[in-house]
């Protein structure tokens, strides 16, 4: 008898030893995907989508005001694009932006148009790779605009109140999206446009260029930032002290003869408006100007900003003027290294 | 892990080797098998809620209570398990930083810690001075075991489904030695636990030596363990819960390359030896000096998640139908109104079919590794979702000496002292990176306030930017030191028609921190023991006195009156502002006061059997802190209460009516109050913040003057939760020829829901300045008293100071119906053997209704706009549910 249970409560032992219930192999993520695997063949182009749903308000299902309406689409209107920006540095929030060259759809010609694809995600850079060409099923979805900005999305109610098109359930893209292929950092989509030039600077000054068309796109800007010359660059800002109560003063200040300075940064909390962003102003040569609008607490934000003349690329659209959103740090050139607050030695 | 494995093959070793001696000698129904410790020894050390902890058979109300609604998380008096003092072969082992005893150090050995002797707060003991709850104290000294062997075999539907305990003792030997070992084993896994998801795998080992020089020396050493792996349950919200069709919804779990896996996965292992010196000169006098030494390891894995990553708990409620729009504003939620809005009504509905799969409400492992592993090539390459384990280390030294006097009939008093170092050790680890290459060791809410780069984002700036593998510390390192000692005496006097019994004690407690890691939000004051404002160690002055008279004018008449007063050290756990990374401890930091009185009457009418008590307890200047991550500030927050005040009163009553040997019928309940009755000052820590931003944080703006005022919790009158404050049990026993069956009837009511301080703070509640005067002159508010009374909020009055606070409302459950059996058989075998068979039915109907606790979501319902939020947290709080039907059926074998 003894024998036995001195086998059995062994053999429990030795169970016990082995047994562990929370050792797992990594998951196999080789088939794994959040979206679609097949969702038709396209049957239009974003410029197309966006001449008939972004560009004028009084055709919309639902029309807020002449910079906030949309329609729900009920029917297979299938367009591709190539992801160009994203949500790499969580200065873009809850979309990326898909750009074509217009090849394929109705209006043949009407080349190299951008929009917006709202999804409820703050982290979608995995799943959106910048050079991944998307196609999007719009049926069940909204199309209009968000401040003017042409948008594929759901409606939704602001922190205010206030109805706007907003981003899509995650979950959607199951049923909406497709991802062709893989992503191509080379692709020529991701080539922003060149607003540095004379021709670029003379669009950007154009209030004409204004348009639907013309928003959102990817380029590329060159100026100073407006807050951090003359006087204003050693000044603090409205907030700035009472926000960082001293501590992070060995940050921000600098002494230059004596005299006690305030360095800035893209976005301090403190500063922000209610949409948790700050604006900044580039002053490009020719004097027109951009607005350069950065959301609190990404990595952007936190990078001081450089007196001299910086290229600062990334998504251009326009309400009362012209906006742009970076999307990384990298974005800014020559690169500021966001350690040392000063140029990056990949500048160099 | 390995640890205790070794130790239990020693201990199985060791029991098979001795021999079995005397055989037993009488029959006896071993319903012990049953008893309430089966839930505390299962209890999680974490767990918000705790089961009552003392039984006393000399009372009747306490020797049924505890078991008879252990299924509903029962407390005696509502009172925290810190209340009561658990003893083990005469030490206190109590967990000194939490104040509760850590019953799953002896889980699993139900043998070894059967005998025991169980007090109420007022009852002369020969081990210590006892809380208000009482105390108990269990010999587990090799020679108290009756010589033979013992094997237990159960099967349950409950946390585990087997069980197996073998115990072995060989009582004295004619050289004074005696030994005794018992090992035990219980199990389930995700297929058969009762809820969901979870799994459970616990040796557990007892192993004691005992050796008596002569009738006046015994020395005993006892060693123990349960070395424990299991997952946890999550609480939900009923929303959850109707979606998954279940009150047993689990969202810890998910399919990963589809096995189960849970996030919360509890290592708990606490390995103690003690050491037991009996000195007995006579039989009048006795010394019983105990000295233990037990390191704990216990830890809590949790999945966690950093950069922008999508909160991955598939409850977070975005993922839920009703934050689509305010399902419980009648002007949303109508026909017209979604008719305008269709959007909303569609992804409600989609939301409401997406949570019909199992998939969508479990955690999805595989995306987590796919998002991981895709930012780790194209990213930024950190891992965005790991799991971390939270560990809560200790070591703990005590020593324990009691001596103890009759002096004769009438006579006799016991004095003892009582020495404790513990040294609590708190720091997470890296469980596992889900796929992911890198993590650097900086605090992401810091991050995302300062910068990645910046002083404040660094966790330990003695090592900045250090990268994470798997196993390596990060986040907080920090230990808890605190000694106490307390010295005792007791007096007890015995007349014809009375006794009176009299207990002092006077204590000392120090409590400091020694920071491992340098933070970067706290440089000066978190490193070592630097830098505490109130200096490096607290120190306090403790004490209190008892007395009982009890009146019996007849042997089955007796009535008692005792009262106490003690005040208390605060506990480690609630001393510091925020312990994961500074020193500092909480303003306010002093001894709780408590007045406790009762009034009784126990008797005996014919067959009727029963006892009567009314108690009041004012608890005053207590010290209360939670942690939890604040869905509002997105952040880890530590809120303390100081200068809490609490209530209890109540009637408890047992009655037993035994018409014959064959039937006992018994009626037990409770019906009492646990109140907060004042508003306490609050503290407030968000982690990632610096000090300078939270103080700004912890002061309420007088909407009159402007001004700062200090910050408080509106508590007044809230109850204190998930404990049934109504409890009533009728059962019927029945035995013959050594058959047993018992019926138990069991009603509870009152069961409030935990209310979140957070939302309840002065500065989180609206604020109302007066604005106007009515025809009487009467100050007139932009509020309705409905809606004060709902949501809560603090009026002030004309010149800015304060009018009235409310607080929102607390929730009540329904109350509900139990009814449990058991069936129990033993047989006398050839040579002294004996077998007995044991099944209980639990909840026979089923009743998967019933709400044991649950808590406040902490955030409130608005956005800074004003604007309502879509989801509302307010209605929204998580439930717990009783288990519906389960069993236990035990065989146990006695050779």
């Amino acid at each position: 008898m003894k024998k036995i249970l001195s086998i059995i409560f062994m053999g429990v032992a030795a169970f016990t030893m082995t047994s562990c219930f929370n050792d797992f192999d990594d998951a196999d993520t080789s088939n794994f995907s959040v979206t679609a695997t097949s969702i038709g063949e396209p049957n239009t182009t974003i410029y197309d989508i966006k001449n008939m749903y972004c560009s004028n308000s009084t055709k919309a299902g639902t029309n807020v005001n002449s910079s906030n309406f949309w329609s729900l689409i009920s029917e297979d209107l299938i367009f591709e694009g190539v992801v160009v920006g994203n949500d790499i540095s969580g200065n873009l929030y809850q979309q990326v932006y898909l750009r074509d060259f217009g090849t394929g759809g109705k209006a043949e010609g009407k080349t190299d148009q951008c929009i917006q694809l709202g999804i409820k995600n703050p982290c979608l850079h995995p799943y959106f790779r910048l050079g991944q060409k998307v196609r999007v099923n719009l049926k069940g979805l909204y199309v209009g605009v968000y401040s003017k900005t042409p948008k594929v999305g759901t409606p939704y109610f602001t922190s205010s109140g206030n109805n706007r098109l907003g981003p899509m359930l995650f979950d959607l893209l199951k049923t909406n999206v497709q991802l062709i292929g893989e992503p191509d950092p080379n692709a020529p989509e991701l080539v922003p446009m060149d607003k540095t030039t004379a021709t670029g600077l003379n669009w950007i000054k154009a209030n004409s260029n204004q348009t639907w068309e013309n928003s959102p796109i990817l380029a590329t800007v060159e100026g100073k930032i407006k807050e951090v010359q003359g006087g204003a660059a050693k000044a603090a800002e409205a907030g700035t002290q009472d926000s960082w109560n001293g501590v992070y003063e060995s940050i921000i200040t600098y002494y230059e003869n004596g005299e006690k300075c305030y360095s800035k940064m893209y976005a301090p909390e403190c500063l922000r408006d209610a949409g948790y962003a700050v604006d900044r102003t580039i002053q490009c040569s020719n004097g027109s100007t951009v607005t350069l609008r950065t959301g609190t607490g990404n990595d952007i934000s936190f990078l001081t900003i450089p007196k001299d003349s910086r290229k600062y690329t990334g998504i251009m659209s326009y309400y009362s003027g012209w906006q742009m959103q970076l999307r990384d740090t990298k974005d800014i050139y020559p690169q500021i290294d966001p350690k040392l607050g000063t140029d990056s030695d990949e500048n160099k | 892990m390995s640890k205790g494995v070794f130790l239990v093959a020693s201990a199985l070793a060791f029991a098979m080797q001795a021999s079995a001696q005397a055989p037993v000698d009488s029959l006896v129904v071993d319903n012990a098998d049953f008893t309430f410790t089966e839930s505390q020894l299962d209890e999680d050390n974490d767990a918000s809620q705790s089961v009552s902890s003392i039984t006393s058979k000399k009372d009747p109300y306490l020797s049924e209570v505890g078991y008879a609604f252990s299924a509903v998380r029962f407390r005696v008096r509502g009172y925290d398990n810190m209340y009561s003092n658990s003893y083990l072969n005469g030490v206190m082992m109590n967990d000194l930083e939490q104040g509760r005893f850590s019953y799953s150090i002896i889980g699993g050995m139900n043998d070894a810690v059967r005998n025991k002797e169980g007090v109420s707060q007022m009852d002369y003991n020969m081990f210590g001075v006892t809380g208000i709850g009482g105390g108990d104290n269990v010999n587990m000294r090799a020679g108290q075991f009756a010589a033979g062997n013992k094997l237990a075999l159960s099967g349950c539907n409950r946390n585990y489904t087997v069980r197996a305990m073998f115990t072995k003792a060989t009582g004295f030997n004619k050289n004074g030695w005696a030994f005794a070992g018992s090992m035990g084993y219980r199990w389930a896994d995700y297929k058969t636990a009762y809820i969901a998801g979870t799994f459970y795998n616990s040796f557990s080992y007892f192993l004691a030596a005992e050796k008596r020089f002569n009738e006046q020396h015994s020395l005993n050493l006892s060693t123990f363990g349960a070395p424990t792996e299991r997952a946890q349950q999550s609480a939900a919200t009923e929303e959850a819960y109707y979606l998954a069709n279940s009150h047993y919804y689990n969202s810890y779990w998910g399919y990963q390359n589809g096995k189960v896996r849970n996030s919360r996965v509890v290592h708990d292992f606490q390995p103690t030896a003690i050491l037991t010196w009996d000195y007995k000169p006579d039989n009048q006098r006795k010394l019983t000096t105990s000295a233990a030494f037990k390191y704990s390891m216990y830890s809590s894995s949790a999945l966690s998640w950093g950069g922008n990553a999508y909160d991955p708990r598939p409850d977070y409620y975005k993922n839920l139908p009703s934050s689509i729009f305010n399902v419980y504003n009648k002007d949303k939620n109508n026909s017209e109104y979604l008719g305008t809005n269709a959007f909303l009504l569609d992804q409600f509905n989609y939301l409401t079919d997406y949570w019909q799969t199992e998939e969508n409400r479990q955690v999805k492992w595989d995306q987590l590794y796919y998002v991981n592993k895709q930012n780790s090539l194209y990213g930024t390459g950190e891992s965005l979702y790991y799991v971390e384990r939270r560990h809560n280390d200790q070591m703990v030294f005590a020593l324990n000496s009691a001596w103890n006097h009759t002096l004769n009939n009438r006579h006799k008093y016991g004095t003892g002292l009582e020495l404790n170092h513990t040294v609590g050790k708190h720091y997470k680890t890296m469980d596992d990176l889900l796929g992911g290459a890198t993590f650097t060791d900086v605090d992401k809410y810091a991050a995302t306030d300062y910068g990645d780069y910046s002083k404040e984002a660094q966790n330990d700036l003695n090592n900045p930017n250090r990268q994470i593998k798997q196993g390596d510390i990060f986040g907080y390192n920090y230990n808890i030191l605190v000694n106490k000692a307390k010295a005792w005496g007791q007096y007890q006097y015995t007349a014809k028609h009375f006794t009176f019994n009299g207990q002092a004690h006077i204590d000392g407690t120090t409590i400091s921190r020694d920071g491992k890691m340098r933070n970067g939000r706290y440089e000066h004051n978190s490193y070592g023991h630097e830098g505490s404002e109130d200096g490096t160690t607290a120190k306090f002055l403790g004490g209190g006195i008892k007395g009982q008279f009890v009146y019996s004018p007849t042997r089955n008449h007796s009535l008692n009156l005792g009262v106490s007063i003690s005040s208390n050290a605060p506990l480690a756990r609630n001393a510091f502002v925020a312990p994961r990374e500074q020193n500092n401890f909480v303003d306010n930091l002093t001894n709780e006061d408590i007045l406790s009185g009762e009034l009784g009457y126990t008797f005996t009418f014919g067959k009727f059997t029963g006892k009567v008590d009314g108690y009041y307890t004012m608890f005053r200047h207590g010290v209360e802190q939670t942690a939890f991550y604040n869905d509002q500030q997105e952040r880890f927050t530590y809120l303390t209460m100081t200068n809490v005040e609490k209530r209890h009163y109540g009637v408890e009553a047992a009655l037993s009516y035994a018409p014959d040997s064959h039937w006992t019928i018994n009626l037990v309940g409770t019906y009492g109050d646990a109140s907060y009755t004042n508003n306490p000052y609050a503290q407030v820590n968000y982690d990632g913040m610096d000090g300078a931003t939270n103080e700004k944080l912890n002061a309420l703006t007088n909407p009159v003057t402007g001004k700062s005022e200090q910050l408080q919790v509106i508590a007044d009158g809230m109850k204190v939760g998930s404990t049934p404050l109504t409890a009533v049990m009728l059962g019927v026993k029945y035995n013959i020829n050594y058959w047993f069956f018992e019926v138990d009837a069991k009603y509870y009511d009152r069961v409030y829901c935990g209310f979140s301080q957070y939302r309840r703070m002065t500065n989180v509640l609206k604020t109302y300045a007066p604005s106007s005067f009515d025809a009487d002159g009467n100050l007139v508010y932009d509020v309705t008293q409905t809606e004060l009374e709902e949501n809560g909020g603090v009026l002030f009055n004309a010149d800015g100071t304060f009018n009235k606070a409310y607080s929102p409302k607390q929730e009540k459950f329904d109350g509900g119906f139990m009814l449990d059996a058991s069936i129990g058989k033993s047989l006398r075998l050839k040579r002294g053997k004996t077998l007995s068979i044991n099944l209980q039915l639990q909840n026979l109907l089923n009743n998967t209704n019933f709400r044991t606790g649950g808590y406040e979501q902490n955030r409130d319902d608005f956005y800074n706009t004003g604007e309502e939020k879509a989801y509302q947290f307010s209605k929204n709080s998580k439930y717990y549910y009783a288990n519906g039907f389960n069993f236990f059926l035990n065989i146990g074998f006695k050779f």
